[in-house]
């Protein structure tokens, strides 16, 4: 068996005609927390969304795999049943569906099974009040009047819920509070085993102090120029990425 | 799993066509020899010979609107006005001719009356074929029944009221109504009785080439309230049908009344409806108005806020696919002190489909400190299909709140993107979005309709996009 | 004495909501006009051509056939403005009424050429017991890049008669913006008409009218986005006392290949008397599926206090 969940091989990537990223090459094994670290506009979004095959995102060469299996064109629902979830740096507002109903109907296209329906709003219910979410919201609309602290604990949520084998967090510390953070990153340690794995992308340092992680790249106009362990975070930390950019 | 299994029923169901067999069948055209023809079939009293050879010439007079979809292809020549079932009125569903109870089974009528309606009327063709009402109402002195047993037995009742609220001069085909009218719900609530359950009429079309004019009337007297629900559909035949039903409701001081319909009427009917509410001090009248059918539909249902404090919502969608062009919207007139209205309008094109909001407000100059808020959107699910919005405002006094809002736009690629990401299919998005889009005014109705309007939706969106 | 059924709206709604077109009645349509003299043109940087007598335009939509044909055949002051340059000053036309100009049928053209801009204030100005007619015409071509922009004021007396009609041809990434004061004449009339053909075109009105006295305002405003990423932004403002009545329907149509255009129309209507009127028509036309639309309207009570600051 071998532990290996997402393979990215030299990976380019258009948006809007542009050429954003240019030979990404990552590697995530179960039990891995990954960070990708970099400047607004050097691509972290951009490979958050490759990996989910977003049509507005056009790859031009190189592959993606998930547990041995190509998935580089699949459809980004048949991807995500394959185990992938994104939180959104902005999640999307549907009007008139509700969070419950949202959530039961995605966790059973993901697991093929029907889901029964009071153990379901039980583990919500307590999945919600873990995360500081006032339980009343799972009959709200989904994300609509929602503020953005919220959205994005609403993102963890339904991490939680549909349970992926790799999840990819595209910003999802970015214009939260101190408390808010606590909460994400409490949600993460909740969602972590050692059959999963995390991939952070972010611009800033913060959801770190409270978080392991095993590795971070650094990640500069499209390419990956550096990878180390959480040293190396700090030391983004401190000199920010002046170095990176130079050398580029 | 293959959701289409439960939508390929649906369809069917709406589309049984029983054969075209019926007791009397009125020859095709509009004369005054057929209208006294239509009168001495159903027995009318004399006045109301009298009221439907007048209407026939109002109808004469009148001109076709000169505004809206193009009604051009009916004639009046190829539509046999009054076509009376194979069926008396009965009290009891086992009275009723096999197949025409077999039509309301499949539609599922006897089934609700059982678990969630107070009363149930069922109309085939022209005439009411079921009329029934729980005996606890009965007893509080409600009157449910078909409109020309009304006619007979609440002789005053009906002169009153009957075409006193949509005067035959509103337009043609109201006209039209008064002159072949057929069929049809009356309804009275005493004062301060209040009907907790649903009461509903089903009016089914079946004969080709035929039209229905079922006049519903609705008193809910000072202090009552009422919810009443009206479903309507036909199978689909090549040449058009016509339906021209009336609709007045009549609210009395501090009285409720909603008003819910779905419309699935067969894509070769004309749909030109007219359902007006004339509301009473501080009473309150809800309109709830799904409307999946009809070739063409004109249809925009009024409040006239009489009293002070008078209120009334307006909460409709409009679902209009292939070959089918949807003219429906409200209208209210703000007639009195203290008076609100709001409106939360939406609907959907696609496949060619054509839908239009068209409305008025009019808040009159003694219509101080009223409020009216309206709020439109429209969803375009391609590019071949229209969606117009035509809302007149006009405001005769300073002493106001009013604001008026519309959206059009499509589904984005991010929301879609979005909900792919959670393992959920492109097309499968697209339908969700849709029933959330639909979602308040599917909300407002009674579960089992909730259900079967998600169904249509579905059953519409099938094989359109994705 | 002419009995005028003017400024139709491009659909039709019911009848009995009286707004698909404005009648009025016993207006005097002036015969034989003398040639309009009391023009003044300040910091003219342009190619401006005046002359008399027979124009000849072709409106799309226009207040209707006899005041188009009037402007055809009597037309007592004719501009053609040629905007060529990048850089120009600011430019002021003034149509001053008085005893020996009582009458304007004027045809203004303005053609803006690649890469063009400018400013034009077009004014139209007379004594408050003054009766003028003033039926004028203003068409403006804007070509590639072009960025025009026009303010029209309106400051006739309110026992005037004002009808114009305003035609924009919007090529690719061409601006056109226009300013409306609407003040004046006992009926004010303005059919304006756009046509936002070229990709990024973008057409911004903004309009506002104070209605007084007995005074009609009847404002048909028609925009069509036929150009992928057109935009079109309507805002119209205005107050009403005394018998004032306006009407305003404005019309955002998204024809088929105007995909990823948007249009905003926003109205807002003061209400400062029982017996004033406002009568509102805001459409959106839509047979294209990639688009934005938005509009909302408005009316609100006591707004006396801020906006009778504006009245005299």
């Amino acid at each position: 068996m071998s532990d290996k969940l997402l393979e990215i091989n030299n990976l380019y990537v258009n948006a809007e005609e542009k050429e954003i990223l240019k030979g990404i090459n990552l590697s995530i094994n179960k039990g891995e927390i990954h960070v990708i670290m970099g400047p607004n506009g050097s691509g972290k979004t951009t490979t958050a969304n490759a990996i989910l095959n977003n049509p507005m995102y056009k790859k031009t060469s190189g592959s993606i795999s998930f547990e041995n299996e190509d998935i580089t064109n699949l459809k980004t629902d048949e991807i995500a049943r394959k185990g992938v979830f994104m939180s959104f740096q902005l999640p999307e507002e549907i009007p008139g569906v509700s969070v419950v109903n949202f959530l039961k109907y995605a966790k059973n296209k993901i697991t093929g099974q029907p889901v029964k329906i009071f153990e379901f709003k039980d583990e919500l219910k307590k999945c919600m009040e873990e995360l500081n979410i006032n339980p009343e919201y799972m009959e709200r609309s989904l994300n609509v009047g929602f503020s953005g602290g919220e959205k994005k604990k609403n993102e963890i949520l339904q991490m939680l819920m549909l349970n992926p084998k790799l999840t990819i967090l595209d910003e999802t510390d970015s214009g939260l509070d101190v408390d808010a953070i606590k909460t994400v990153s409490k949600g993460i340690e909740m969602f972590k085993n050692k059959e999963n794995a995390v991939l952070i992308i972010t611009h800033n340092t913060k959801i770190l102090h409270s978080l392991k992680v095993d590795y971070v790249h650094v990640l500069v106009n499209g390419k990956i120029v550096k990878t180390g362990g959480q040293d190396l975070a700090r030391e983004i930390e401190n000199e920010g990425y002046e170095k990176y950019k130079v050398e580029e | 799993m293959k959701k289409s299994n439960i939508e390929e029923i649906n369809r069917n169901i709406y589309d049984i066509k029983n054969k075209d067999e019926y007791d009397f069948k009125i020859k095709k055209g509009l004369t005054a020899e057929i209208i006294n023809e239509i009168s001495n079939q159903k027995n009318d009293p004399d006045w109301m010979r009298e009221f439907r050879l007048k209407a026939l010439d109002v109808y004469n007079q009148l001109e076709l609107p000169s505004w809206g979809p193009d009604i051009s292809e009916l004639n009046m020549n190829e539509i046999a006005t009054y076509v009376r079932p194979k069926s008396k009125l009965n009290s009891s569903w086992e009275d009723v001719p096999e197949d025409i109870k077999n039509t309301f089974d499949k539609l599922g009528i006897p089934e609700a009356e059982k678990t969630s309606l107070a009363g149930v009327g069922a109309q085939y063709d022209s005439e009411v074929v079921y009329h029934s009402m729980k005996e606890d109402l009965i007893k509080q002195g409600v009157i449910y029944t078909d409109m020309e047993t009304a006619v007979r037995e609440y002789p005053d009742l009906v002169k009153e009221h009957f075409m006193k609220c949509v005067p035959v001069y509103d337009h043609k085909f109201v006209a039209l109504h008064g002159a072949v009218w057929s069929g049809g719900s009356f309804v009275y609530v005493p004062k301060n009785v209040k009907v907790d359950i649903p009461l509903q009429s089903y009016f089914r079309l079946n004969s080709p080439e035929s039209g229905q004019f079922e006049h519903t009337l609705i008193i809910v007297d000072e202090g009552a309230s009422l919810h009443f629900i009206e479903g309507c559909s036909a199978p689909k035949y090549n040449k058009v049908n016509l339906h021209a039903g009336c609709v007045e409701l009549y609210v009395k001081d501090n009285a409720y009344l909603r008003y819910s319909t779905i419309e699935n009427w067969s894509k070769n009917m004309l749909n030109l409806n007219t359902k007006k509410a004339i509301v009473g001090k501080n009473a309150g009248m809800d309109w709830v108005s799904g409307s999946f059918g009809s070739k063409i539909s004109m249809l925009y249902p009024m409040s006239i806020l009489n009293g002070e404090g008078a209120k009334t919502e307006y909460t409709g969608i409009s679902f209009a696919g292939k070959g089918q062009n949807l003219d429906n919207g409200f209208k209210v007139v703000h007639n009195a002190k203290n008076t609100s209205s709001v409106v939360n309008a939406k609907s959907i094109s696609k496949n060619g489909g054509v839908c239009t909001y068209r409305s008025l407000v009019r808040i009159n100059e003694n219509a101080k400190n009223s409020k009216c808020t309206v709020s439109c959107e429209s969803l375009m699910l391609d590019d071949i299909s229209r969606s117009d919005t035509i809302p007149t405002n006009e405001i005769k006094t300073d002493e106001v709140e009013f604001s008026h809002e519309a959206k059009i736009g499509k589904i984005s690629d991010k929301t879609i993107f979005y909900l792919m990401s959670r393992g959920i299919s492109e097309e499968d998005a697209k339908a969700m979005i849709v029933r959330g889009f639909a979602y308040p005014i599917s909300k407002e109705l009674p579960v089992e309709y909730a259900v079967e309007m998600n169904n249509l939706i579905n059953l519409e969106l099938e094989g359109a996009i994705g | 004495m002419e009995n005028l059924k003017l400024n139709e709206t491009p659909i039709r709604t019911a009848r009995n909501f009286n707004i698909n077109n404005i009648k009025l009645e016993n207006i005097e349509l002036p015969e034989v006009i003398q040639d309009f003299k009391n023009l003044k043109i300040t910091g003219n940087d342009l190619k401006i051509d005046i002359n008399s007598r027979k124009s000849n335009c072709n409106l799309s939509y226009g207040l209707g056939d006899i005041l188009t044909n009037q402007i055809n055949e009597k037309s007592n002051c004719n501009l053609k403005i040629m905007v060529d340059k990048k850089e120009n000053k600011e430019t002021l036309i003034e149509f001053n009424f008085d005893e020996k100009n009582e009458g304007l049928i004027d045809n203004v053209e303005i053609t803006a050429n690649e890469e063009s801009s400018a400013t034009i204030i077009i004014k139209y100005n007379s004594k408050s017991i003054q009766k003028c007619y003033h039926n004028g015409i203003i068409k403006t071509i804007a070509h590639k890049n072009s960025n025009i922009k026009i303010i029209l004021v309106n400051l006739l007396s309110t026992i005037s008669n004002n009808f114009i009609s305003i035609e924009n041809q919007l090529e690719e990434s061409s601006k056109v913006n226009y300013t409306i004061v609407d003040f004046g004449g006992k009926n004010s009339i303005t059919n304006y008409y756009s046509n936002l053909v070229g990709d990024y075109s973008e057409n911004i009105v903004d309009t506002v009218y104070l209605g007084k006295e007995n005074q009609l305002f009847d404002l048909n405003y028609i925009t069509e986005l036929k150009g992928k990423n057109a935009n079109v932004n309507m805002e119209i403002q205005g107050a009403l006392k005394d018998n004032a009545i306006k009407h305003f329907k404005g019309t955002i149509d998204f024809k088929k290949g105007s995909k990823k255009s948007k249009g905003n129309e926003n109205e807002f209507c003061f209400l400062l008397s029982d017996k004033a009127k406002s009568l509102g028509l805001p459409m959106l036309l839509c047979s294209e599926e990639d688009v934005e639309g938005n509009h909302a309207s408005s009316a609100r009570k006591n707004w006396r206090k801020r906006i009778i600051l504006y009245y005299e």
